[in-house]
C-alpha cells in the first residue's frame, strides 16, 4: 500500500466513523414519537452542553501566569459587548482582538 | 433568506477559517497534496478528529485504531441529534446533509437562533450549515496552500472559539431562563475534569444528561 493509498483509506475511515455518530439518534430515536423525558432532555441539552464547551474551552488556562489575567479581560470585553449590544460578531471580533493583541505583545 | 443565513452564520466563521489555517498548516507537514486538506474538510468534516488524523498519519497507525478513536473522539455528537429530533423533518438528502455538518459550533449556533418569521426552519438550517461547513473547508485550503508563504501572524486566534461559546451561552441564558441546566452543565464539567480529563467532553456530556434524567424521573415519581 502506498502513501496515498493509505491517506485515502484514512480519509474514508474517518468520514465514516464520524458521520455515523452524528447519525445515531436520528436512527434509533423516531421523531414523532411522544415521549416527555426526551422531549425534556432535548431542551436541556443545549445549554448544558454550552457551558460544558466554554468549561473545557477554559480548562487549559495556565493560572499561574499572564494568561489568565488577559484571558478574563478578553472574557469580559465579549461578554460586555454581548449583553449590551447583543451583536454575536461584534463581540467575538472585540474579545478575539483583544486576545490575540495581548498574546503578540 | 441566504442572505439572513450568511450574517447569522458568520461568528462561525470567525472560528473556522482560522481552525482550518491551522490544521492545514500542520497537514502539509506531512507531505501530502494540499487539496488532501481540502478533501478531508469535506468529508471528514471534524475538527477535533482531523487535527487528530495528523497523529495518526504521521505515525501510520492503523484502520481499525483510526475507526475506533474517530469514533469515541466523536461520540459527544451523538447526543447533538437528540435537539434536532423533530425539526430536520422528514429523511431525504438535506436532513442526511443536515446531520453531517453537526460540528460543535453548528450545533451551538442552530440549538440557540430564533428562525425568522416567513423561513422554512429546515431550509434555513440547511444554508447555515453549507456556510459554515464552506468557512471550514476554505480555512483548510488556505492554511494547506499557503503553508510556505503566510507571514500573518495568528497567534491568539484561537480564541474566537471560545468567544464563540460564551456569546451562545449567554444567548442560552437569555432564552432558557432556567438555572437548573446551566448549574448541571457546570458541576458536571468540573467532575469530568477532575476525573475523566481525557475525555472530558464526552464524560461532561454523559455525566449531564444522565444527572437530569435521573433527577426528572424523581420528579415525576413524587408527583
Amino acid at each position: 500500500m502506498n502513501e496515498l493509498d493509505y491517506l485515502i483509506i484514512v480519509i474514508i475511515v474517518m468520514a465514516l466513523s464520524t458521520y455515523f455518530t452524528r447519525l445515531i439518534p436520528f436512527v434509533l430515536l423516531s421523531p414523532g414519537r411522544e415521549s416527555s423525558i426526551l422531549n425534556y432532555v432535548a431542551k436541556s441539552t443545549p445549554p448544558m452542553v454550552m457551558m460544558i464547551l466554554v468549561v473545557y474551552m477554559l480548562k487549559d488556562i495556565n493560572y499561574q501566569s499572564y494568561e489568565l489575567i488577559y484571558t478574563l479581560i478578553a472574557l469580559t470585553i465579549t461578554i460586555g459587548f454581548q449583553v449590551y449590544k447583543r451583536n454575536a460578531l461584534l463581540s467575538i471580533v472585540a474579545g478575539t482582538a483583544a486576545y490575540m493583541f495581548f498574546v503578540q505583545i | 433568506m441566504i442572505r439572513s443565513a450568511v450574517k447569522i452564520s458568520l461568528p462561525i466563521m470567525f472560528g473556522f477559517v482560522p481552525l482550518g489555517i491551522a490544521f492545514g498548516l500542520l497537514f502539509q507537514d506531512l507531505g501530502y497534496p494540499w487539496y488532501f486538506a481540502s478533501l478531508m474538510g469535506i468529508i471528514v468534516y471534524a475538527g477535533a478528529a482531523q487535527f487528530m488524523a495528523i497523529g495518526f498519519l504521521s505515525a501510520g497507525l492503523g484502520v481499525v485504531e483510526i475507526a475506533m478513536s474517530t469514533f469515541f473522539l466523536n461520540s459527544r455528537h451523538m447526543f447533538y441529534g437528540l435537539s434536532f429530533l423533530e425539526s430536520f423533518g422528514n429523511w431525504n438528502i438535506r436532513k442526511l446533509y443536515l446531520i453531517f455538518g453537526m460540528t460543535d459550533e453548528t450545533y451551538a449556533l442552530l440549538t440557540t437562533i430564533q428562525v425568522p418569521d416567513g423561513f422554512i426552519k429546515e431550509r434555513y438550517y440547511l444554508y447555515i450549515t453549507l456556510f459554515a461547513q464552506f468557512y471550514w473547508v476554505l480555512g483548510c485550503t488556505i492554511g494547506a496552500i499557503l503553508a510556505d508563504v503566510l507571514t500573518f501572524n495568528t497567534d491568539g486566534m484561537e480564541f474566537a472559539a471560545t468567544a464563540l461559546f460564551v456569546v451562545l451561552l449567554i444567548e442560552q441564558w437569555i432564552i432558557v431562563r432556567r438555572l437548573l441546566p446551566f448549574i448541571v452543565g457546570f458541576i458536571s464539567s468540573i467532575i469530568a475534569l477532575v476525573f475523566f480529563i481525557n475525555h472530558m467532553l464526552l464524560t461532561a456530556i454523559m455525566i449531564s444528561i444522565a444527572s437530569i434524567v435521573f433527577m426528572r424521573l424523581i420528579k415525576g415519581s413524587q408527583s
